[in-house]
């Protein structure tokens, strides 16, 4: 079996709703964006061009260096975004497997919590 | 017949998804507009795991990939200073010495996708709902999964610890 072949097997989800939705949205979307091409009133002079801002002209990029703070709330974003993944499961199970499944997540978190204390204690949670 | 039809043509607008995002993403000249497509490859990608009804998989690339690596390398790129350098355009002849790495890789998948015999399963295929995945997660029988289960928390701490000393260190 090839792969076109393996295509042509019913092992795949069923696609028709999704190119549907496809379609609608591209109809949808293409054909506004279109209509106001043609309909609405064109008209353009250098100050359409600038940036908003009440009368002053800007001075240099309008590009800045951000904060390193962002950057440490973005990997502990990351850290427990990986963490809701194996929750996720668990919580569709719970009810089913009971009380050992409460007792492994509760394992499972306090050694998490563990890190969320550190990083409390480290101020990584203080903007600074 | 029209399903057969259907999965076919998701698959071909998933892949040309995928090919003209990847290819924008290693040709864009500004690096957050290549970030941006890098997020396109990865949504798309999810798509093709909706496909092949891997839920939970495309669940997965879009919260971790789309969701959080994304904005991970978009901040490490605004923590930079030169976020508003345009690169210059490669030299043509790294430019031919690209092509010809790509195209052998290319050539190279080809070749082995299109004369490798693929046999089909006898078995019946292993559903791999959420269900399942949570059962076999925290299962603490015969192939069950519970230690690597907690031995992710463990891994998890490790990387919030090494994430705030590293972010906190005094002097850079």
């Amino acid at each position: 079996m090839n792969f076109a072949q393996f295509l042509k097997t019913d092992k795949l989800m069923s696609a028709d709703s999704l190119i549907l939705f496809f379609i609608v949205a591209t109809v949808l979307v293409g054909g506004a964006i279109l209509f106001s091409t043609f309909m609405a009133p064109t008209s353009s002079n250098p100050a359409k061009f600038e940036p908003y801002e009440c009368g002053i002209p800007t001075k240099g990029t309008t590009w800045l260096q951000f904060n390193v703070g962002y950057y440490l709330f973005a990997i502990l974003f990351l850290v427990f975004d990986v963490e809701t993944v194996f929750v996720f499961p668990w919580a569709v199970v719970m009810k089913e497997l009971g009380m050992v499944a409460f007792v492994e997540i509760v394992i499972f978190f306090f050694v998490l919590v563990l890190g969320l204390a550190y990083a409390w204690k480290k101020k990584a949670l203080v903007w600074e | 017949m029209e399903a057969i039809l259907g999965n076919q043509v998701m698959f071909i607008l998933f892949s040309a998804m995928i090919v003209m995002f990847s290819i924008l993403t290693v040709t864009s000249r500004r690096i957050l507009r290549a970030a941006t497509f890098l997020l396109f490859v990865l949504l798309s990608t999810a798509g093709l795991y909706f496909m092949l009804n891997y839920q939970f998989l495309a669940a997965v690339q879009i919260t971790l990939y789309a969701g959080g690596i994304v904005v991970l390398i978009i901040f490490s790129i605004l923590l930079t200073s030169h976020i508003d350098h345009k690169f210059d355009r490669v030299p043509a002849q790294k430019l031919i010495m690209g092509v010809i790495a790509a195209g052998s890789g290319i050539a190279l998948s080809l070749t082995t996708l299109l004369t490798y015999n693929f046999v089909p399963a006898n078995q019946e295929p292993i559903s791999v709902d959420m269900n399942t995945i949570g059962k076999s997660l925290l299962n603490y029988g015969d192939h069950g999964f519970v230690l690597p289960f907690e031995v992710i928390s463990v891994l998890l701490l490790a990387a919030i610890v090494a994430a705030v000393v590293i972010a906190k260190r005094k002097k850079i």
